[in-house]
């Protein structure tokens, strides 16, 4: 990959205290969820993290998104060391930096509209909304596929693929460079799902910014991923472009991952693919 | 002894005016194994609630559950008691929430055996919880039956699940996504052992799940349900290889392929 990232983490280590360890004068013990972890993340392009539970994905993304500290390592955001940031200028980082969760119930407040929801960022970052609020949500609404007029509706009154669009809409209110995706469709239907990630990947093809997608469906990751990085106990076991790592994996542990995701028989994939031509043929001849 | 172990014949489940099983139906042959897949909402897991006879307070329940030649619906509740546990077991999804954090795994499988073998000892049901951990294949049975079950992973978890389902030697075993909690390693090795347990015991499965690669890899036949009906039954080769079915077919279009990159994913429009 050629030119500047725009997201550069190195050696991100996170220790965590183990609770109930700590003894009168001396420190709890020691669990490290990351371990030595970096990654370049660039404008337009998608980065997976995968690895089962435990594996410290999750706790690597909310290093890079400085949503908690690091014990080690650095974080660079355009160039600019955005490590141990504070106030204003940690500010300044949110606006570039946004995240989706998995559960978007839990993350739109239960007692607030839509419009309130999506407008959030902006009237947190102190920034004029463009058009007024009303409008700017409705924009905001109907390019993440709901209708425009349910900006005064409680997140309640959504579906779980609707709220996801939801928190969607909050993340790129305020134009981001980077998003970070948690596990943002694992709680979907599966017919949702797709759709969902249809719509981050034009979202992306629109918008330009780097996304950072942790995930533990591997299937996911397919479709939606430019690059991967395999992780496993705290540690990056392997990393590269997408293809390379699915088809060419060369760690021990990101073949036994790939090789325990259940598939549809590939004979009967292959037939059903042929019977939807043959369909398709016999109703166009009609 | 008819072929067929169970029968179930225009099935409905209502809250109320709300029918959230709607005159469902399907059988299963002695040791099939047959997967009902559907969405959020489509009604499955009310439907293996509905065959246990455990649907939640306020559900009604019409239609017929013919298991071996008895009609359950017509059963008391305390003779339903003596069928579930014992001839149909139960997998649940969530091993933690279906253990009793009080209580050993060996006391809970053992109890689990009593419960059904009037006459047995603690030392034999004791005994006979050990050599069922030990077909599920949890190492140092005969140590870890003493354990608590937050002594144990996720995945051993659901091996003592499993073993406390299989001791009473069932004829069905009903599986509510025993898997969708598991990581995808533990899950593999999850659903290799429910395979070898059907392959020792003979024992009959319904696996219910929302994940079409899981069913494809269990199942023998298919049932897909969608908003409380079965839209769509049949062999799982011609589900998976010639769904008729609209729902089907965009069903199995939405499933991310881990082989390759399918242009633009198609929903089936249940978002909007």
């Amino acid at each position: 990959m050629t030119g500047e990232p725009l997201l550069r983490a190195r050696d991100l280590v996170k220790e965590f205290p183990v609770a109930g360890t700590a003894r009168l004068l001396l420190p709890a013990k020691k669990f490290t969820a990351v371990d030595a972890v970096s990654f370049d993340l660039y404008a337009g392009r998608t980065l997976a993290l995968v690895g089962e539970s435990g594996s410290g994905k999750s706790t690597t993304a909310r290093l890079a998104a400085r949503l908690i500290d690091v014990t080690s390592g650095t974080v660079h955001l355009d160039g600019r060391d955005i490590t141990a940031l504070r106030g204003r200028d940690l500010r300044e980082v949110r606006r570039a930096v946004q995240m989706v969760f998995q559960d978007p119930f839990s993350s739109l407040n239960p007692r607030h509209t839509v419009e309130r929801i999506v407008t959030a960022p902006l009237v947190y970052q102190k920034r004029p909304v463009p058009g007024g609020t009303r409008r700017f949500a409705q924009s905001l609404m109907e390019r993440v596929g709901l209708e425009p007029e349910h900006v005064d509706r409680y997140p309640s009154q959504f579906s779980g693929g609707q709220a996801q669009r939801i928190g969607i809409a909050r993340a790129i209110a305020i134009g981001p460079r980077v998003l970070v995706c948690d596990e943002a469709v694992s709680a979907l239907d599966v017919s949702v799902q797709a759709q969902i990630i249809n719509l981050l990947r034009g979202l992306q093809r629109e918008e330009g910014f780097a996304c950072l997608f942790i995930a533990h469906d591997l299937a996911v990751v397919r479709q939606i991923a430019t690059s991967v990085a395999v992780m496993t106990a705290g540690r990056v076991v392997e990393a590269g472009d997408r293809d390379e790592v699915f088809d060419r994996p060369q760690h021990e542990y990101t073949r036994t991952l790939l090789a325990a995701v259940p598939r549809i028989r590939p004979e009967w994939e292959a037939a059903r693919r042929r019977n939807a031509r043959a369909y398709a043929e016999k109703e166009t001849a009609r | 002894m008819s072929d067929t172990l169970l029968d179930v014949r225009e099935l409905s489940v209502s809250f109320g005016d709300v029918r959230v099983v709607d005159r469902i139906g399907f059988d299963l042959p002695r040791g099939g194994a047959l997967g009902i897949v559907g969405e959020s909402g489509s009604g499955k897991s009310m439907t293996s609630l509905a065959v246990m006879g455990l649907l939640p307070a306020g559900a009604t329940r019409s239609g017929g559950i013919v298991f071996d030649g008895v009609d359950l619906t017509t059963l008391t509740e305390r003779r339903m008691r003596a069928i579930r546990g014992d001839r149909i077991a139960m997998v649940f999804q969530d091993p933690l929430s279906s253990l009793n954090p009080y209580y050993t795994v060996g006391t809970q499988i053992a109890e689990a055996y009593r419960s059904h073998r009037s006459g047995v000892g603690r030392r034999a049901a004791r005994k006979a919880a050990i050599e069922a951990m030990e077909r599920v294949h949890i190492r140092e049975a005969g140590r870890r039956v003493d354990d608590y079950p937050h002594q144990f992973s996720g995945g051993m978890r659901q091996r003592v699940m499993i073993a406390m389902a299989l001791i009473t030697e069932p004829e069905l075993i009903i599986a509510d996504e025993p898997t969708t909690a598991l990581d995808v390693t533990v899950q593999a090795q999850i659903l290799d052992l429910l395979a070898e347990v059907r392959r020792d015991t003979g024992a009959a499965l319904v696996l219910i799940t929302h994940d079409l690669a899981v069913v494809s890899a269990v199942a023998d036949r298919v049932v897909v349900m969608h908003r409380g009906r079965v839209v769509e039954a049949g062999a799982a080769e011609q589900i998976f290889s010639d769904p008729r079915h609209e729902y089907t077919r965009g069903l199995l279009d939405a499933v991310p392929r881990i082989d390759d990159e399918i242009g633009e994913l198609r929903g089936t429009g249940g978002d909007r």
